[in-house]
């Protein structure tokens, strides 16, 4: 009975309300008024029914998530893809006696081409994901300059801070750190300062760090 | 040919020590404990001549604990564990039987004894000590040269977990549990012999314990001291667990707390021990009624079956430092990390692409939040390629060169060595 409801034309649907043949003659030449008040009652009642209401949501996908044509551009993969497995093991990794190694000659010669120098075809890799990532390293700062940077550390550790020294000699943070040392009471005033800090955090951003620091612990497992 | 009796010899030499720890512990002896099993002489030489299946075997461990050489009346005794005559008539132990696949060569009765935990019967000729032995040092050594033929890159302590991961207390006890094995109650004469028989309250022993008893074992558990990897490859077991020195308690005011030290030799979960010697109890089983190669199929097919995901198990600390030193050890190019691709930069949820690349050619790839979380994650998967090398299913074994008409051995993959150890 419900496939026949189906089946029945919206027409016939707001017809089958007026029984008589001149209702129908009416309904026929309905007002645009009549048709809302119909399509408003019809679409209510495709809801009170599980088939009726997946009928109503087959809707075709988007454009965007169809299979393009050839040779049209897209930004949407279907299917995406998946995540390399690391059991498979890239060329490069292969050790020298494995019988993969000669078998792919194609990736042989091309890394051959690599190990000459840098190659034409290096523009066509993707860019560097930050601006130092790849530079190569800079050894500018010398011995004269260490000397002279731990002097003025020594002498003013809160005017000499780490990121100071470090826009004066053009070097990283960490070199800083691992050539100069602060002396212990400019440590003790500056965990004094950040314990300040921390005491006046709330919940929320004292809860964020530590699940930040889950989150990091996560990550180093892999678990994410 | 007839073989020395070591059990018997070091029962004579030991025959004033104690039969037994007192039962409220549950502390593991020395392996091949001899002092546990001190039957007075006599007694022992009427009655131990007979096998396990022999029907005259009733009284032999009713006249473990009586010393006196006064006669007892040993019918009345109840038997620690079921009598081996028992087995032909269990349903459980014949479906057992069937349902593994064992070879008839295998008797019910010693399947039955592979279901006795000297927990229950510490006899050794009626309990699994013996057998479980056996099995666990022909499981150890097929999982071990499978891991390392398999995958030769593999760092010592993923090794080691890997191990466990096979051959270790909980995977046997899973093991077990797909078996269809159920443990009885409590253990006694009356049990049905298809059933796992050990007692919770009473010391057992465990037999997969195969290494070197360090000197300084005792200091080691008590002020936890560091173990280098090196050395648990030389001294300890093939978990790379420390094998426990003397289980006496040591009673000098240098110890700090007693509950702490004694908690490395308790046995943790006894029914899962239990169940694992039980497991390997079968394998030595198979060994000794079938021989060498159907013992290693067996093992093949119920232990090295399993799927173990190998890159779970690692932990990086240092990642991309450690990259860093793998390219340079191997003359690749350094490696750099490029963006392949990213979403919502600037939202709420970003996801960042990035893949490590050594000159042209990808190592590895990683997706993350953060352009450094993304970073990492691809040199943790780049490092788990490296490590996870493989040259194949098809690699042998050492031990498939034992067979008679095995071809000759080729020589398998072998790396330097971890990166950063």
């Amino acid at each position: 009975m419900e496939t026949r409801h189906l089946l029945r034309p919206l027409s016939s649907l707001s017809s089958s309300t007026t029984t008589t043949a001149t209702a129908s003659a009416m309904s026929s030449s309905t007002s645009p008024f009549t048709r809302s008040i119909v399509a408003a009652a019809t679409g209510r009642r495709h809801q009170s029914t599980t088939s009726r209401t997946k009928k109503m949501l087959k809707i075709p996908p988007h454009p965007d998530f169809l299979t393009p044509r050839e040779g049209e551009s897209h930004i949407i993969y279907n299917p995406p893809s998946a995540a390399p497995s690391v059991y498979h093991t890239p060329f490069k990794f292969l050790p020298k006696t494995d019988p993969r190694r000669q078998a792919n000659l194609t990736q042989l010669i091309r890394s051959s081409a690599d190990l000459s120098g840098p190659s034409a075809n290096a523009n066509n890799l993707p860019p560097p994901s930050t601006k130092r990532e790849g530079a190569p390293k800079m050894y500018n700062v010398t011995r004269e300059q260490v000397d002279e940077m731990r002097t003025l550390r020594a002498e003013d550790p809160a005017k000499w801070s780490v990121q100071k020294l470090a826009e004066r000699y053009k070097c990283s943070h960490l070199f800083i750190m691992m050539c100069c040392k602060a002396g212990p009471e400019h440590k003790a005033q500056e965990r004094e300062r950040l314990e300040a800090i921390k005491a006046r955090w709330g919940p929320i951003r004292s809860g964020a760090r530590e699940e930040r620091k889950k989150r990091k612990a996560l990550l180093f497992k892999g678990a994410i | 040919m007839k073989r020395i009796r070591i059990d018997r010899l070091s029962s004579q030499l030991l025959a004033a020590t104690p039969a037994r720890p007192p039962p409220s512990s549950n502390r593991i002896p020395r392996a091949l404990a001899a002092s546990r099993l001190s039957p007075a002489p006599s007694v022992c030489q009427t009655r131990c001549q007979s096998t396990a299946a022999s029907p005259e075997v009733i009284y032999e461990d009713a006249g473990r604990d009586v010393a006196a050489p006064k006669p007892i009346d040993y019918s009345k005794r109840p038997l620690p564990s079921p009598h081996p005559d028992r087995a032909l008539r269990s349903a459980k132990l014949a479906a057992l039987h069937a349902r593994l696949s064992l070879s008839s060569k295998i008797p019910l009765q010693t399947l039955a004894r592979t279901l006795i935990d000297p927990s229950a019967d510490a006899h050794p000729r009626f309990n699994n000590v013996n057998l479980a032995f056996v099995g666990a040092a022909l499981l150890q050594y097929h999982t071990s040269e499978f891991l390392v033929t398999r995958y030769p890159r593999l760092p010592m302590t993923i090794l080691f977990a890997a191990m466990k991961g096979y051959a270790g207390v909980p995977a046997l006890h899973q093991i077990a549990r797909a078996w269809g094995i159920e443990a009885a109650a409590t253990p006694g004469e009356e049990v049905d012999p298809g059933l796992l028989q050990f007692a919770p309250d009473r010391p057992t022993v465990t037999m997969n314990r195969w290494g070197y008893v360090r000197a300084e074992s005792k200091e080691l558990q008590r002020y936890k001291w560091r173990r280098g990897v090196s050395s648990r490859i030389l001294y300890d077991d093939a978990f790379g667990e420390l094998v426990p020195g003397e289980s006496e308690q040591s009673h000098d005011g240098l110890e700090l707390s007693k509950q702490r030290n004694t908690k490395d030799m308790i046995v943790e979960d006894v029914a899962q021990n239990a169940h694992a010697n039980f497991v390997r109890a079968v394998i030595g089983a198979v060994y000794l009624h079938c021989g060498r190669d159907v013992a290693k199929t067996f093992a093949k097919a119920h232990v090295l079956s399993r799927q173990l995901d190998l890159a779970n198990l690692f932990n990086f600390k240092l990642p991309t430092r450690e990259l860093v030193r793998l390219c340079a050890r191997e003359n690749f190019d350094a490696p750099v990390a490029r963006l392949l691709s990213e979403t919502g930069r600037l939202s709420r949820t970003p996801v960042f692409v990035v893949g490590i690349y050594s000159g042209t050619d990808k190592l590895g790839e990683g997706v993350g939040p953060s352009l450094d979380a993304a970073r990492i994650s691809a040199a943790i998967n780049a490092l788990k390629s490296w490590y996870l090398y493989s040259p194949g299913d098809t690699v042998g074994v050492p031990s498939d060169t034992l067979a008679e008409d095995a071809a000759p051995w080729k020589p398998v993959y072998v790396d330097i060595g971890e990166i950063i150890s």
